[in-house]
């Protein structure tokens, strides 16, 4: 092998690495899979509220499942806020519904993503506790630390 | 419901009594009865919202929010009592016919952005309590901005002639075919939570094209979609649960887990999350009786 071809491969290599690398921090490299890991993300989050919300409607939900539900939303409350909104992934990305004012005030968008978490360990220990009034209260805790950012931060959907 | 709401009166009465004695003045002071359910009403009524440019972090009721329209930019008046910038020379009958008619005390039409097509509906007794609860708020001396309005949409004289097509002034009685609950989530849809101003699609002219009551519009406010929430299975509210719409009035939570945000978060924020369960409760008794549309 003549040294073009080694440097060539070296190159290549190295820089299959680097996607490797940042690839895999980001999640994925392309904005419009980074969106719909989001969506996952979400709806992740989504379904854990809605089966503790089961339970609190008394319409058929099971203490269990709120308990699993609020270790869903805690799961993605401890996510890293860089990681779940990753700039370049605002609205117009693939069907990304993140106003670009997200990174704008991103000090501010991130202090609510970190105010989930505190929500969510709460909501954990009311179902625990397994006082319906209580744990209806807790998600409420919870689902305005969510409102708050898709107040300011999501663009409508339908 | 009733007694609901007289109990909320009465724990409320230490908390207001204070500020009307020292609002003096007027008859209206010496009323905290007439405050406290202004208080309830002015939530249910979502005036603190439009009325308050919260972002720019303006004192609440002093206005300056901007509405952004397809007719054009209105920025929302001081509502304090303040004499010169708010509301302060206002009497019990400039305060109805504003209301009730959609006219300043100087005679000129009000701009239906001010939503009085709905808040028309609203009884003389439920108007003057709330004029009892804004009159005992601090007077704030804060200059009110000019709308940023074309022609025609900026000429006030052509106003009364949208209201004689759109507006059937006075309160609407009460069904007595319906039960009370229902009557009641009437009045707090159509009159007080003005909810088709939003989920009821327009005209060209911007007026509510009845024939879609609360049928969903793609062009809302700041352009967002708003959903259908007639009683339609598939496209509207049919399928969701007293339980799934007491959490979304309550809490903002849809059966899905996701939690509304828009413009439709700062309503649960500041309006219907602080209601009571029996008002909500009717709200949901009335909205599922709703003619379905696609």
């Amino acid at each position: 092998m003549n040294n073009r071809v080694v440097n060539a491969l070296a190159a290549a290599s190295l820089s299959a690495l680097l996607v490797a690398a940042f690839g895999g921090m980001a999640g994925a490299a392309d904005p419009a899979d980074m969106v719909k890991e989001r969506q996952q993300t979400m709806k992740k989050l989504g379904g854990g509220m809605g089966a503790v919300a089961k339970f609190v409607k008394n319409e058929g939900g099971t203490l269990e499942d709120a308990a699993k539900g609020a270790e869903a939303v805690l799961a993605v409350a401890k996510m890293d806020a860089k990681a779940v909104f990753v700039p370049g992934t605002a609205v117009g990305v693939g069907e990304s519904a993140a106003k670009p004012e997200l990174w704008q005030s991103w000090s501010v968008a991130e202090e609510r993503w970190k105010a989930v978490q505190p929500a969510a360990v709460k909501l954990g220990e009311a179902i625990k506790g397994g006082d319906r009034a209580q744990i209806a209260q807790a998600l409420g805790a919870t689902s305005k630390t969510c409102g708050t950012c898709h107040e300011d931060f999501r663009v409508k959907k339908q | 419901m009733r007694r609901r709401a007289w109990s909320l009166t009465a724990r409320a009465l230490p908390l207001v009594l204070p500020f009307a004695l020292v609002a003096g003045g007027g008859a209206w002071a010496a009323d905290a009865d007439a405050v406290a359910r202004g208080g309830y009403l002015f939530q249910a009524a979502g005036c603190l919202g439009c009325h308050t440019n919260e972002k720019a972090g303006g004192a609440p009721l002093t206005g300056g929010r901007a509405l952004v329209t397809p007719f054009g930019t209105f920025h929302t008046p001081n509502i304090t009592p303040d004499p010169v910038n708010g509301i302060g020379r206002w009497s019990d009958a400039d305060f109805i016919r504003a209301f009730r008619e959609g006219v300043r005390p100087d005679g000129a039409a009000l701009f239906p952005a001010f939503p009085y097509a709905s808040y028309t509906r609203m009884t003389d007794r439920d108007l003057l309590d709330l004029k009892a609860y804004l009159f005992a708020e601090k007077p704030q001396a804060v200059a009110n901005k000019p709308h940023d309005l074309s022609p025609p949409f900026s000429w006030r004289f052509l106003v009364p002639g949208w209201q004689w097509m759109y507006m059937t002034p006075g309160p609407v009685a009460d069904d007595p075919g319906k039960p009370a609950a229902w009557n009641r989530g009437r009045y707090l849809v159509d009159a007080l939570g003005h909810c088709g101003e939003c989920h009821t699609p327009r005209s060209l002219l911007g007026g509510l094209d009845q024939s879609r009551y609360l049928a969903g519009t793609p062009d809302g406010p700041d352009g967002d979609k708003v959903p259908n929430i007639t009683a339609h299975l598939a496209k509207g509210l049919g399928k969701w649960s007293d339980g799934d719409l007491g959490m979304l009035l309550e809490l903002g939570l849809k059966p899905d887990g996701d939690v509304a945000g828009g413009a439709m978060g700062e309503v649960v924020r500041n309006s219907t999350s602080k209601l009571t369960a029996e008002d909500r409760a009717a709200i949901i008794a009335y909205l599922k009786t709703v003619p379905p549309k696609e």
